[in-house]
């Protein structure tokens, strides 16, 4: 009778062969909820471990780069929009000021100074993101709407400031497409008061909660080295204790004259990277209410009749600004050989335009270094050992975006 | 034009010397923003100036910022059709240094990998848009774009409307890695 059992078991667990396999094959993604964008995973599966994994990218790939050498260098800042779809105005102002070296032109002080504000809204909206979304993998939803919150509060002074919520397209070679509204001051005033509430609001639900910190703790460790190797920058970098910020380090725009601290942790896990990125909110929350006190008052464009686009008003009566207008949009602005490196440190990290420019409207080449590629690169070393649920955290701590992986 | 502050400016002064003095033979050039670039002659001089380029007290080239390619079939960077782009940033001395190669097609590149994890994905990008292919690399295969895709997009002949959908996805595959050699002293 017993060996009747014991046989019939056996023949079940045969039959059973894949259940008890410890070698599994896990696939997640292209179009998975907790894959967030068109990232796929492929894991091999012992148990719950995650023994080994393979990452896929290119299902967004659009060819943006392709597209930069058909297009004008003014056509292609919508195209900066599409690449990371969190933070589009810093994709916009690195973009712009990579041709801006090209041309040998300075900008303005007002203009500069509208940028770091630009920069740094856009950094903070990417944080709320990273974090509220990381936390919603995690079953937080509250903090998802305290944070988003905030989110839609900056997208509201961002439309004030360009009449675009995520699509900004707000920066132009030479200057910016508009200037400050009129009651910016007030609307800052406003959000700079309500978010660092809202900011230990949720510091406080997250940082000693039991159930967050045994997710996070000690997942998805990077070491300092590592970080090297992998060519990581950014918060995830800093959070390893990489003390590296291209604002501090090899400052752009009025960065020098800011007062501001580079945020950096000690073990590289996921719930440093959160404390880095809760921090760097706060820091830019600084830097704006800096940025309000020291914007001085002035022109906003170069003074350079072949770049700057002349205003609607003189175009609609002035018969030589309008041909110079039409110039401008129809045949593009000429830009002279030569090439540009500009970075700028962008919420994920360096986000670098490369442009090779054979002189005339379009570009040669135009290469993107993306932050997520190599982030995304890092992610199959980092989540060796973790659990499938750890792998989700890991994710949404890099604040991988589908869109500048893939261009 | 995002300015250097004077003690940058001087630090990427000083590199260009040293870089000019270590390598005479070379090109090395300055771009719009200042920053050195230098030509290597050979693939196998490029190992040596990445070799080099690291470990120079004097230098530190460290961090692997970027590498990408661009065409050059209208020769005004020299006969051969392609130039590799290297980026390297000290992180300790905040210069960069940009390392140029130029390549016939089909002309074989060695690796980086073994110096940086990060030039892994980088050099299958360069590989998948220019068909640029690396010697020894451990996992060259196209990245972008799809496996049964033909040709190259980032060529100049590639034509842009030129597009090959696929109506299903290949199942992915566990892909071989660089040996975990971690190249920090």
């Amino acid at each position: 009778m017993i060996k009747d059992i014991r046989a019939s078991l056996l023949e079940e667990r045969l039959n059973l062969s894949d259940f008890y396999n410890p070698q599994v094959l896990i696939n997640m993604g292209p179009s998975h909820p907790a894959m967030h964008g068109t990232l796929r995973v492929m894991c091999r599966v012992n148990g719950e471990v995650v023994e080994d994994a393979t990452c896929e990218i290119g299902y967004l790939h659009r060819g943006i780069e392709k597209l930069a050498e058909s297009k004008t260098y003014h056509q292609w800042i919508v195209y900066t929009d599409r690449l990371n779809y969190c933070s589009a105005l810093t994709n916009n102002i690195a973009y712009v000021m990579a041709v801006e070296d090209l041309l040998k032109i300075e900008v303005t002080e007002r203009c500069q100074w509208i940028r770091v504000i630009c920069m740094e809204l856009a950094r903070i909206i990417d944080h709320l993101i990273c974090i509220a979304i990381n936390a919603l993998d995690m079953g937080a939803l509250t903090c998802f709407w305290y944070l988003y919150h905030w989110r839609e509060e900056a997208y509201t002074m961002i439309e004030a400031m360009c009449g675009m919520r995520l699509t900004t397209s707000y920066a132009r070679i030479g200057g910016m497409s508009y200037d400050l509204p009129d009651n910016f001051d007030s609307m800052m005033a406003k959000f700079l008061k309500g978010l660092p509430k809202s900011i230990d609001d949720v510091e406080k639900l997250l940082s000693a909660n039991r159930i967050w910190v045994d997710r996070t703790k000690d997942v998805g460790v990077l070491t300092k080295a590592e970080c090297l190797d992998f060519g990581l920058t950014g918060p995830v970098a800093r959070a390893s204790g990489v003390d590296f910020d291209l604002r501090r380090d090899r400052p752009y725009c009025t960065y020098p004259e800011l007062d501001f601290e580079v945020v950096c942790g000690v073990k590289g896990d996921v719930y440093d990277r959160y404390l880095v990125r809760m921090e760097e909110i706060r820091q830019s929350a600084h830097i704006l209410a800096q940025c309000v006190q020291k914007i001085p008052k002035g022109p906003l464009w170069v003074d350079n009749r072949l770049i700057k686009i002349p205003a609607k008003q003189d175009v609609y009566n002035d018969m030589e600004t309008l041909i110079h207008h039409f110039k401008i949009f129809m045949e593009g602005i000429n830009v002279p050989e030569g090439e540009s490196y500009n970075c700028v440190e962008s919420p994920n990290g360096e986000l670098g335009f490369y442009i090779v420019s054979r002189g005339g409207p379009k570009s040669w080449r135009t290469r993107v270094k993306p932050p997520s590629l190599l982030l995304f690169q890092s992610f199959e070393y980092s989540m060796k050992g973790a659990k499938i649920p750890d792998a989700v955290s890991i994710l949404g701590s890099l604040n991988i975006i589908a869109g500048e992986l893939d261009r | 034009m995002s300015k250097l502050t004077p003690k940058l400016q001087a630090e990427q002064d000083r590199v260009q010397a040293l870089v000019a003095e270590i390598y005479p033979g070379n090109r090395v050039e300055r771009d719009v923003n200042a920053e050195t670039v230098l030509w290597v002659n050979s693939q196998k001089e490029l190992i040596q100036a990445v070799k080099t380029l690291r470990i120079e007290t004097g230098l530190q080239m460290d961090r692997l910022s970027d590498i990408t390619a661009y065409e050059n079939i209208d020769g005004r960077d020299g006969p051969k059709r392609f130039i590799m782009v290297y980026q390297l940033y000290s992180m300790r001395f905040h210069a960069r240094v940009r390392i140029k190669l130029a390549v016939e097609e089909n002309e074989k590149v060695p690796t980086l990998t073994s110096f940086w994890r990060a030039a892994n994905w980088l050099e299958r990008e360069v590989y998948d848009l220019f068909g640029i292919p690396f010697e020894d690399h451990p996992d060259l295969r196209r990245i972008q774009m799809d496996e049964r895709f033909v040709g190259h997009p980032l060529r100049k002949e590639y034509d842009i409307k030129d597009r090959q959908p696929f109506p299903d996805s290949l199942p992915v595959r566990i892909a071989a890695r660089a040996p975990l050699v971690s190249g920090q002293e």
